[in-house]
């Protein structure tokens, strides 16, 4: 079926690369990696890094992935690509050639992506494969450690993992232990006397980092319990860029490979279904945000109005939010036909709240806005730690309510993690909640 | 220059997570399944139909947001006109605009986290900890089956049993040879034929398994008393039964008798089905029970198993009668149940010792007995209990899974 040889790829790769410093981009090299159907799954499981600590979640994502794919319900995905450097990437052996160079063209766009935005700054792509190996040895050995074994292992893994997004969402803010931030403050009020601050207070701004305060504070936890917690933290660090870009890191690809392919004079035969594959991939999801097809349409219009150069730039400062927040305008929402519902108890049905007309287009925009990235994912953070040591923590109320069945699942994980009480205040329909 | 890389690992590196992930689904299973076993629609299914089982605690929980107003959602509308206030669907992702729009919010992705298994699979996670007691080895055994069975191997044979190995083998021991003597020139393009005698065949051998047989006696009162609801608690828990025996045997025999006033063998689907009329002679069933075993099914060569449910509501002269007919079939049987479903006894569950459920003393709040005076089967019963004779008493669904650990052992969980 798949007619093509490893000099095929070796041949088109080094056009597309030529094409692409011809764009002015800038990439890691890239590892291709040729897998079969089932390796795909397997890297997919594991978010394509190619080692990843042990937990059973990552069995249960294989298993689904596996049984969509044989149900026919779900294909596999055209490409997926490594923040490394070099970056690793995927290609897929029953694919044909046509689909390869879309997504040899795709990688270059987000290898060139991770590189050079911002978000990635503090990325770590020349060490991120050892740290991950040397995590998933280090899960092995607690778990062939007969003092320890895997339930105890998974137990903090549970809890961590289920808070593994209570971090940090800015990029390029280390984490302050409590000393730097109490010398911190002594310096400021030495050389300012109208400042004060409540130095006991613990801690002393309000804390994102759930993960890394817990594993710091906690008066239970054993050593390699505050380790498994740190692991946790340092990979949802590796994967929350990724978070904040998903809209323009596959928009910025889509444009790539697009710009790219049409620059390699292609055979028939591999351009047609190119443009056809390109086409699916870029289409609207009804009633759904489809990433690439926002990101895509909205570089687009970009390039048309500043050129490319500036999109150079764009990609390389904003994330998602600010993106849409700088970039979305009446037409383009109007063009888009973007519109925001939500289940209406009265009505009992899923229910359209405002359309991209003249009256609407901008509620709908922040509507958007609040869906894209990390914004779908409730902030809570750290607020004191109270008499009998009492972890307070809060929610970050933003108008819309928690899912107050989860929120006892995971405010019952922080307990396990924490050992003393804790305790959670948040809004459910405009009253004060507390867990 | 990118760099192409054939991937070499063969090992399935999800594997040790997957068997993990798998492990957790079977305890979840086992968990849920006192909700599973009390449904309709698994009754008077078979084998291979197969249950959706929920399967709690596989979620992964974390912060989200909740499905309330607030809470929007913005979507594509592709060509269609949409207007403020028009209504799009039930669900999130469901038909929003009209058309199928592919998958919901993957906010709670794993919300219905259900697990398809067949009957029989369901079988193997619920008995395995449960034994049948007393399995003898019967004089007269069943040939249930022969298979054939490799057993070294022959110069004859047909085609289809061609060792391959063997023959393999024997041609390079020949090569060799050749090559030592100086017949045959390794360096040489000449080829080295296979010789007819090189070949060698798998030989077989038949083997018979034996087995142990068993017969068992479904009994259920179906008289007038037995309401619709009894009725299916008594139905639920000879179904269950009948499943156990089916995954514990290969060869089961099942004698379905269902009685009122008067006793008749039926099939297993009007067993199942039929509706309620008339009186009460539990004797009677017993009776055609012993009957049956003398024509069909002797002693010496058949395990023979007898459960008999019912509400206890029986004419109050016949039980001197089915304490004796309940002695005989105790004698000949390798494990006698007596059920007694009475809805009364619902909710007393926590208040009791467990124990009591199936060896001790009557309580005095069930009506049954209080009508009776004490004379009622239940307690005529009492003498003749041991490990070969068990009361058990249901009174709602979820007693069901622990009057069968009562009877076969294992642990209530």
């Amino acid at each position: 079926m798949s007619a093509w040889t490893e000099a095929d790829l070796l041949h088109w790769d080094e056009k597309i690369l030529h094409v692409a410093e011809d764009l002015g981009l800038d990439w890691h090299p890239i590892d291709y990696e040729i897998i079969d159907y089932q390796e795909m799954i397997g890297a997919m499981a594991y978010v394509g890094l190619p080692t990843h600590y042990r937990h059973w979640s990552y069995g249960k994502e294989y298993e689904r992935t596996h049984t969509l794919y044989n149900m026919g319900q779900r294909g596999l995905p055209y490409e997926m690509i490594i923040n490394s450097n070099p970056s690793i990437a995927y290609l897929m052996r029953e694919n044909p050639l046509y689909i390869h160079l879309l997504t040899m063209a795709h990688c270059v766009g987000h290898s060139d992506f991770f590189k050079n935005n911002r978000m990635f700054a503090d990325t770590n792509p020349n060490n991120i494969i050892d740290s991950f190996k040397s995590a998933s040895k280090y899960v092995r050995k607690l778990i062939e450690d007969p003092s320890i074994g895997i339930d105890r292992v998974e137990t903090i893994l549970d809890a961590a993992h289920s808070i593994k997004y209570q971090v940090p969402r800015f990029v390029g803010i280390a984490y302050k232990t409590t000393e730097e931030i109490i010398k911190a403050e002594k310096k400021k009020m030495d050389s300012d006397p109208s400042y004060t601050t409540n130095l006991a207070k613990m801690p002393l701004e309000p804390e994102y980092n759930l993960l890394r305060f817990i594993a710091e504070h906690s008066k239970h936890l054993k050593e390699w319990e505050r380790n498994l917690l740190l692991i946790v933290e340092e990979s949802s660090k590796y994967f929350i860029p990724q978070a904040l870009t998903k809209i323009m890191n596959e928009g910025w690809a889509c444009t790539i490979h697009y710009k790219i392919i049409n620059e390699l004079n292609l055979p028939d035969n591999l351009h047609l279904p190119f443009i056809k594959l390109h086409n699916q991939v870029v289409r609207p999801h009804l009633g759904e945000i489809n990433p690439y097809h926002l990101g895509y349409k909205l570089f687009e219009k970009l390039i048309e109005e500043h050129g490319f150069e500036e999109a150079k730039t764009i990609r390389e400062v904003h994330n998602d939010i600010t993106f849409l927040r700088f970039y979305l305008d009446e037409e383009f929402m109007r063009q888009m036909n973007y519109f925001s519902y939500s289940f209406k108890k009265e009505k009992k049905s899923l229910t359209i709240d405002d359309v991209s007309d003249n009256a609407g287009w901008a509620d709908v925009r922040d509507e958007l806005i609040q869906n894209s990235g990390l914004n779908r994912i409730p902030i809570v953070y750290i607020e004191e730690i109270e008499k009998d040591n009492t972890l307070a923590l809060k929610h970050e109320h933003d108008g819309r309510d928690l899912d107050l069945r989860y929120a006892e699942k995971v405010f019952n994980y922080i307990r396990t993690l924490w050992g003393d009480n804790v305790k959670l205040i948040s809004l459910v329909e405009n009253e004060i909640w507390e867990f | 220059m990118s760099v192409f890389r054939k991937h070499k690992s063969i090992v399935d590196r999800a594997a040790s997570d997957r068997s993990r992930h798998k492990k957790k689904i079977e305890k979840a299973i086992k968990e849920s399944i006192k909700d599973v076993i009390a449904e309709e629609s698994i009754i008077g299914q078979n084998g291979k139909k197969k249950i959706r089982i929920p399967v709690r605690g596989l979620r992964e929980y974390r912060f989200v947001y909740g499905n309330n107003e607030n809470n929007k959602s913005v979507g594509s509308g592709g060509d269609h006109s949409l207007k403020k206030g028009q209504k799009i669907g039930k669900k999130r992702g469901e038909q929003a605009a009209g058309q199928g729009a592919g998958k919901a919010s993957d906010q709670k992705g794993d919300e219905y986290y259900d697990v398809e298994v067949t009957l029989e699979e369901l079988a193997e996670y619920l008995f395995n900890d449960l034994e049948l007691p007393d399995l003898e080895k019967k004089q007269f055994r069943f040939v249930s089956h022969e298979t054939i069975k490799r057993k070294g191997y022959r110069f004859k044979g047909i085609r289809p049993r061609l060792s391959k190995k063997e023959t393999l083998k024997r041609k390079i021991r020949r090569q060799k040879i050749a090559e030592k003597v100086g017949t045959h020139d390794p360096e040489s393009d000449e080829r080295f034929p296979f010789h007819k005698d090189d070949l060698k065949y798998h030989h077989i051998k038949p083997k018979i398994k034996e087995n142990s047989s068993a017969v068992i006696f479904f009994l259920m009162d179906v008289s007038g008393s037995m309401s619709q609801e009894r009725k299916f608690l008594a139905r639920s828990f000879f179904f269950l039964l009948y499943q156990f025996l089916n995954h514990k045997y290969d060869q089961v025999e099942v004698v379905f008798i269902s009685h009122s006033t008067h006793a008749n063998r039926v099939s297993e689907d009007d067993f199942f089905r039929v509706g309620t009329h008339g009186g009460t002679i539990i004797s009677s069933c017993l009776d055609l029970e012993l009957d049956i075993v003398e024509k069909e099914f002797h002693p010496n060569s058949w395990n023979i198993y007898s459960f008999y449910c019912g509400d206890g509501e029986n004419w109050s002269s016949d039980n001197e009668k089915c304490l004796d007919l309940f002695k005989e079939i105790k004698e000949i049987s390798q494990l006698t149940g007596y059920c007694e479903i009475n809805e009364h006894y619902r909710g007393l569950g926590d208040e009791i010792d467990k124990d009591d459920v199936f060896h001790g003393t009557p309580w005095h709040t069930f009506s049954a007995w209080k009508n009776e005076e004490m004379d009622n089967l239940w307690s005529k019963l009492n003498p003749i209990c041991d490990n070969k004779f068990k009361r058990i008493m249901i009174g709602e669904p979820e007693h069901i899974w622990r009057a069968f650990h009562g009877l076969f052992g294992g642990k209530t969980s």
